[in-house]
């Protein structure tokens, strides 16, 4: 068995599966793993895969022109996802897809799609339920800024939906898990920026406070429930208690 | 009736909100509007909840009246005139402050606009234009607007509102003419009808407008719906479903909101019922209501003159099955998407998702229930392969029994306001497909 360890992010995965396939190894005596995280084992060859931009884009483009557009985005949001294993995952994807072409979506019963539309549908839940749940609170700067703390990579989902919603405004979205964040200028530029240090963001923290539609939110929030039908149970299904550290109504 | 002027903006939010709260409808789907330079918003067509109050309820719009006087007398309601509360009106800018500053701070999809009538029909819906006009035109707003319309208005007025907001809605408010005649002395049957037809005839020009020249100013995008109080006057689940489907049919609408009547002001007119609002009743509603939009089926299927109300122990669709079980067991290799959709269980979803697959090789009981078949209800219904999930009596009275078991449970737990609600109301219907998502959201999380 020959492990290839590639980077994290769709780039670094794809360069990995297009190693794979140089290899000529033939598919059922390789895995493709995360470098990041993984431990090694007994009886492995063991092969580092840098990312490369001109690798993944090949990978890509065969995924889009043998299976689908819709293939490929799918393969880029599992990429997002939290397992350990999505590498894997997507490069069996690949496989069993540059054999049966662009059925392969449809193909459910078949482990290696339903891994992948699995961890697809994980990814757009999460992002979905911050499109829905994120909150922004007006720094005393002007910049509206919100934070999240998905399981998942999501932000990048996430932000490209504000970025349509507010053309014109300066926000800041920021993963408090990842330390990454989505800056957008009011001149419509969006741009993600990583490795955010710990101060930085307990800095804007302590700049939120002062935003007076907060208080008018939860007026509203606490008003419109209807005392005779209260049902917190419901209430704690919709909205996972995991999420409302981050909503300024349960603040 | 004391007006209050001068109360702070805060005051005013609460008591607006608090007497819009008993309207159903805060779902901002129907229409799909992406953002633009110089604009603030865009619109999802599948609708976006932002929050869930402590009634489980989904919050996605500001939801608010524009003033709580009321110069009619609707024995239900909070803001009728011989009610003793706090009265009070915003502004068209307050509303529109509200909204904005709501919005930006992503606590909300958009605005549902509604109101008691101040002076004459045609004076608040103006005010109601004017708030809605300068949303859209002065702080340039791409989100949702939801305006309710007042029976009564002048058509012109209400074309002009259409032209603005992606939703209206006049209620219904009660299913038989003779019901409203008793509980609202003011209101007629035919004055709510009126503005419903005006409406949908507007859509419907609109529509061939649209088709000629496509950058033609849009009414009402997201269509029409309405609303029906349950339990407040004694029509049974049968002529329920019957006006709903009426309406869907013959008006068009998009959606018809069932509300559990909750008793505010005593009236002799009006009954007490002991164990709060009908809950479980209203649930069984929304689930028929389901099964009429989207799953083929017919209020007389559902229920008749002999049976007019839904089963407590079983949900309709599960109750329709057990009584036609001569067209069971069907097999999911080969039967038909809209025999598919027949079967408990089964949702938009799973019945599609079974289709698209077994198109490419055999399927078992393992692959449909990752499909999202809740096997617990289909297992009686369907064969795969042409074997049952686990043998059993096929006959009527066990299937029951089963089945009961199972939802004795759910409904106690609904009529006790103890409940998941939305959860066990989707449960057995897979939504995913649905294109509301604020109705889609509450199916999520049974899934798989
Ligand atoms: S017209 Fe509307 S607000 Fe006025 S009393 Fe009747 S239901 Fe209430």
């Amino acid at each position: 068995m020959t492990v290839f360890l590639c980077e994290n992010g769709f780039d670094g995965i794809l360069s990995g599966v297009y190693d794979v396939y140089a290899s000529r190894l033939g598919i059922d005596n390789c895995r493709l793993e995360l470098a990041d995280g993984y431990e090694p084992e007994l009886f492995c060859d063991v092969r580092e895969v840098p990312r490369e931009r001109e690798k993944a884009k090949k990978v890509a483009e065969t995924v889009r022109r043998r299976m689908s557009e819709e293939a490929c985005l799918r393969l880029y949001r599992a990429s997002l996802h939290k397992s350990p294993a999505r590498a894997d995952a997507i490069l069996r994807f690949i496989a069993l897809g540059l054999g049966c072409g662009s059925r392969i979506l449809r193909m459910l019963q078949e482990k290696a799609v339903y891994e992948i539309f699995r961890m697809d549908r994980a990814v757009a839940n999460e992002a979905h339920s911050l499109v829905e749940f994120a909150r922004f609170e007006r720094l005393r700067s002007g910049l509206y800024y919100g934070m999240i703390g998905p399981e998942n990579d999501v932000i990048e989902l996430v932000a490209g939906h504000f970025a349509d919603r507010f053309p014109d405004t300066d926000w800041l979205l920021c993963d408090e898990v990842r330390r990454k964040a989505a800056l957008h200028s009011h001149g419509g530029a969006l741009v993600i920026h990583a490795g955010i240090e710990k101060e930085r963001i307990e800095a804007l923290r302590a700049e939120k406070a002062g935003d007076p539609y907060t208080d008018l939110w939860k007026t509203f929030f606490r008003t419109i429930a209807i005392e005779e039908r209260r049902n917190p149970k419901c209430q704690q299904n919709m909205l996972p208690l995991r999420y409302r550290k981050y909503i300024t109504e349960f603040q | 009736m004391i007006i209050q002027e001068n109360l702070d903006l805060k005051r005013k939010l609460e008591i607006l909100t608090d007497a819009a709260k008993y309207d159903v409808a805060c779902t901002s789907s129907g229409v799909s509007r992406g953002g633009k330079r110089g604009y603030v918003g865009n619109t999802e067509a599948a609708g976006i909840c932002h929050s869930f109050s402590a009634d489980g309820r989904c919050i996605s719009l500001l939801k608010i009246l524009y003033t709580n006087q009321c110069i009619y007398d609707c024995k239900y309601c909070v803001n009728r005139v011989s009610n003793d509360v706090v009265r009070t009106a915003f502004t068209p800018e307050e509303v529109c402050t509200l909204t904005m500053e709501f919005y930006r701070r992503n606590y909300i999809e958009g605005l549902f606009l509604s109101s008691g009538i101040l002076y004459s029909a045609d004076h608040t819906m103006e005010q109601i234009y004017r708030a809605i006009r300068d949303l859209r035109t002065v702080h340039r707003f791409r989100g949702y607007i939801h305006v309710k319309a007042i029976p009564g208005t002048d058509p012109a007025l209400i074309e002009k509102i259409g032209y603005l907001a992606d939703r209206m809605s006049v209620n219904l408010e009660l299913p038989t003419a003779e019901s409203l005649k008793r509980l609202c002395p003011g209101k007629s049957r035919e004055k709510i009808l009126l503005p419903m037809r005006g409406i949908q005839c507007g859509i419907a020009a609109n529509r061939n407008e649209l088709a000629v020249y496509r950058n033609a100013p849009r009414f009402v995008p997201a269509g029409q719906s309405t609303q029906m109080i349950v339990g407040a006057t004694p029509e049974n689940d049968f002529q329920m479903i019957r006006t709903a489907e009426a309406l869907y049919r013959n008006f068009d609408l998009k959606r018809v909101f069932y509300s559990a009547y909750i008793p505010t002001v005593p009236d002799k007119e009006l009954p007490a019922p002991a164990g709060g609002p009908p809950l479980l009743r209203e649930h069984r509603l929304y689930q028929a209501d389901w099964l009429l939009r989207f799953y083929g089926f017919e209020a007389d299927e559902l229920l008749s003159a002999e049976r007019p109300n839904f089963n407590v122990l079983l949900d309709p669709k599960c109750d329709w099955a057990v009584r036609h079980l001569e067209r069971f067991p069907v097999e999911a290799m080969t039967a038909e998407y809209d025999t598919l959709l027949r079967v408990p269980g089964l949702g938009v979803r799973s019945a599609r998702r079974i289709v698209a697959a077994r198109r490419h090789g055999k399927l078992d009981f393992a692959d449909l229930k990752r499909f999202g078949v809740v096997l617990k209800r289909a297992a009686y219904f369907l064969t795969c392969g042409g074997r049952t999930y686990f043998p059993f009596r096929f006959e009527e009275n066990f299937i029951t029994d089963c089945l009961i078991g199972d939802e004795r449970r759910n409904a106690w737990e609904i009529s006790h306001g103890t409940a998941f609600r939305q959860l066990s109301l989707f449960d057995d219907m897979k939504l995913e497909a649905e294109p509301d998502r604020t109705d889609a959201k509450k199916a999520l999380f049974g899934e798989l």
